[in-house]
């Protein structure tokens, strides 16, 4: 029987943690503690990320979508991006300081497109949810808005230009 | 197959464009995803050969692997290839197609197209070139459809001049009214006036507006339709004259005048009215001298009258509510038609049950709907009892940027409004993609919310109710979401730790024998 594990899960873009922890009692049956509530849970894997739950006796089926960093958890009609750490992983997450917007912001492509307007110029004093360029994707337009107020320290496409899902496209300081 | 209709316009036309009669045995379709598939599945149905064309983006795409044949005709970019005419019709006479069928978008309303078609000897599956003219522009389609007496919305389509003859037709037609830019568009020029005593100033001030926006400062008047819904009717015709209309969708789920959820019946339309609205259709089609499948949009206010919109020439993308509660192949009647054969006569026509359309997209709602291409690294699709799903996609495809992001389209139908609810709503609950975010939820929440289910909903739906359709997850579910992230965590840092275990043990047993005799022995402190 494999060790108990606890983690802490990142909730709602990082703003929220939760403790769970995950104590096997047997194949497949484990006993999970959150908070001070404590579940008996027998979990059955199916195929590509399906779990079926049986908590306390409830059956649930939840679907796995392993996304980078967090894991997109569908029940039912809600889908929950979760941040699953152990220790080790959340004292790197942690030094990593991603949990803030000061200093420099960079702007990267939600998706790959092509940016169609650049409407701040560098150098441009910007305030925080201002539009700062419009990339074309599957025929539509969309606007990417400054994450902070503060001045256009970096514009590194052109209008006209094609990029990459995550290529960096500015930044703000 | 019984002639409906042998007197009045159809006759006439009968004697003018009759088709030869011709056996159509390979289509090509100009056209890429779901509706591509949807084609394919009927030519299959009738023994018809299938060409598939493809962009650079496309090779690995549903509707390539499905057809008999596939000719590459471009890049990407749609207007290199899915908009190219020269390629297409290469392509037709490259793989001997005797028809071309347009699908929708695309080409599938290019009046130039369907006469090219024609031109190289092929079958065009649509209507007529001049019939597309005739409806292509809207004030041109508004002044055909007046003349045939189809109702549109009172106001006057050509520009007015004279800022008292605009008052004086405001005055007869009744406010409120809209004032809008001749040249306009994007709400420039654009004003909503409520009473005789602001509308001098308000055409003036639309006046200036229109002519520093598009340099252009005539305007012209229509009645303002307030909280209107949107309701069509398809109709089809065949090459002898019969002219049918097969019942109404209701489309008045839209955001942004993109449709969301389509359903027939309608909830606001009566059999009275549902034959009022039926016979404008045909008379509006006949106008045109239509041919094919096509669907005539109505704005309905809230005193139940209607008005012509404008008639799309061409298969829509709702198409399968009607194919449910019809039970008729709308693909299927494209073909025949354009095989010389006749449509069913108006009285074999029944209509049963209720059908729901919900359009599944890869966009992220809680983003403003942005698109979101890329990998779909897991599909599961529903099944059961009344439930459709006409899809493009499947699990390992990467859904491409330069095309609209529609992965497919959910189709319930059962025999009451409410059931066709609930099994809509449990089939998208059984809908899985992994890989890219979806609006699935976002479908499950107009189907829950309470002015959809009373159906007592408007074209301004989406917008009035934006904040409650794209909600936060359900926090009395975030426990079991925490309970299966957790296990699945704790299973692969389990699994891991026993691989890293038995590697370790491996290289161990790698080591050479004696060594680890020797130090067994130091361990036990045995002799050496």
């Amino acid at each position: 029987m494999s060790r108990p594990s606890s983690y802490v899960a990142l909730l709602d873009g990082g703003s929220r943690e939760r403790k769970v922890e995950v104590r096997p009692l047997a194949p497949g049956i484990y006993e999970v503690r959150l908070g001070d509530r404590v579940h008996r849970v027998d979990a059955w894997r199916h195929d590509h990320g399906t779990l079926s739950l049986l908590v306390d006796g409830v059956s649930w089926s939840a679907t796995l979508d392993e996304r980078d960093p967090a894991v997109h958890v569908r029940v039912k009609d809600s889908v929950f991006p979760i941040e699953i750490l152990d220790e080790r992983r959340l004292r790197l997450r942690r030094a990593a300081g991603a949990f803030t917007l000061e200093g420099k912001q960079t702007v990267f492509a939600p998706m790959p497109g092509k940016v169609v307007k650049i409407l701040a110029p560098l150098g441009a004093e910007v305030a925080e949810g201002q539009p700062l360029l419009v990339i074309e994707a599957m025929k539509m337009e969309n606007e990417l808005r400054s994450p902070r107020a503060g001045k256009l320290v970096e514009l590194l496409v052109k209008e006209g230009q094609t990029v990459e899902a995550n290529a960096r496209l500015c930044a703000v300081e | 197959m019984v002639v409906g209709h042998g007197l009045g316009l159809g006759h006439v036309l009968e004697g003018n464009v009759s088709m030869p009669p011709r056996k159509i045995s390979k289509v090509l379709i100009a056209n890429r995803g779901e509706i591509a598939v949807r084609i394919i599945r009927t030519c299959r149905e009738m023994g018809i050969a299938t060409v598939a064309v493809y962009s650079d983006a496309d090779r690995g795409s549903f509707h390539v692997r499905n057809a008999d044949q596939a000719v590459h005709v471009g890049p990407a970019p749609s207007r290199l290839s899915y908009l190219d005419v020269g390629r297409i019709l290469d392509a037709a006479r490259a793989t001997g197609a005797d028809a071309i069928h347009p699908g929708y978008g695309f080409l599938s309303e290019k009046a130039e197209f369907a006469r090219a078609v024609e031109d190289a000897g092929l079958v065009f599956i649509g209507p007529r070139p001049e019939s597309m003219e005739a409806m292509g522009v809207k004030t041109t389609a508004r002044k055909n459809m007046a003349a045939a007496g189809v109702p549109t919305v009172p106001g006057a389509p050509a520009p007015i001049a004279v800022l008292e003859e605009a008052r004086a037709l405001a005055d007869r037609i009744g406010y409120p009214v809209m004032i809008k830019a001749a040249a306009g568009g994007g709400g420039k020029g654009m004003k909503r006036c409520d009473r005789a005593a602001d509308f001098a100033a308000m055409w003036e001030s639309a006046q200036r507006e229109a002519a520093s926006a598009f340099g252009d400062d005539r305007l012209y008047l229509e009645k303002f339709l307030d909280q209107p819904r949107h309701v069509e009717i398809q109709v089809f015709a065949d090459g002898h004259g019969n002219t049918i209309w097969l019942g109404e969708r209701e489309c008045s789920v839209q955001r942004r005048q993109q449709k969301v959820i389509e359903e027939s019946p309608s909830c606001i339309v009566d059999a009275r009215m549902r034959e009022a609205m039926g016979e404008v259709a045909v008379r509006a089609a006949r106008a045109v001298g239509y041919r094919g499948a096509g669907t005539v949009e109505f704005l309905v206010d809230a005193g139940r009258s209607f008005y012509f919109l404008e008639m799309n020439t061409r298969l829509q993308v709702e198409h399968p509510v009607t194919e449910m509660v019809t039970g008729l192949d709308l693909v299927r009647m494209q073909l025949e038609v354009a095989q010389g054969e006749r449509v069913p006569a108006q009285e074999q026509l029944v209509r049963r049950g209720h059908a729901i359309e919900a359009r599944v997209y890869a966009e992220d709602p809680a983003r403003g709907f942005l698109p979101c291409p890329g990998k779909i690294t897991y599909l599961r699709v529903p099944a059961g009892p009344g439930v459709r799903d006409d899809s493009g996609v499947y699990s390992g495809w990467v859904v491409p940027q330069y095309y609209d992001p529609m992965l497919s389209k959910l189709v319930a139908w059962a025999p009451t409004r409410d059931q066709a609810i609930a099994r809509l709503l449990r089939a998208l609950d059984e809908y899985t993609v992994h890989g890219i975010t979806t609006n699935l939820p976002y479908l499950a929440a107009v189907l829950r919310h309470p002015a959809f289910r009373s159906g007592e909903y408007d074209t301004t739906f989406c917008a009035r109710h934006a904040a409650e359709l794209v909600r936060a997850p359900d926090p009395a579910l975030e426990d079991v979401g925490l309970i299966a992230a957790a296990i699945s965590a704790h299973r692969r840092d389990a699994e891991q730790a026993e691989a890293f275990a038995a590697r370790a043990g491996a290289a161990g047993a790698g080591a050479s024998r004696w060594l680890r005799q020797g130090r067994a022995r130091v361990l036990r402190g045995g002799p050496r």
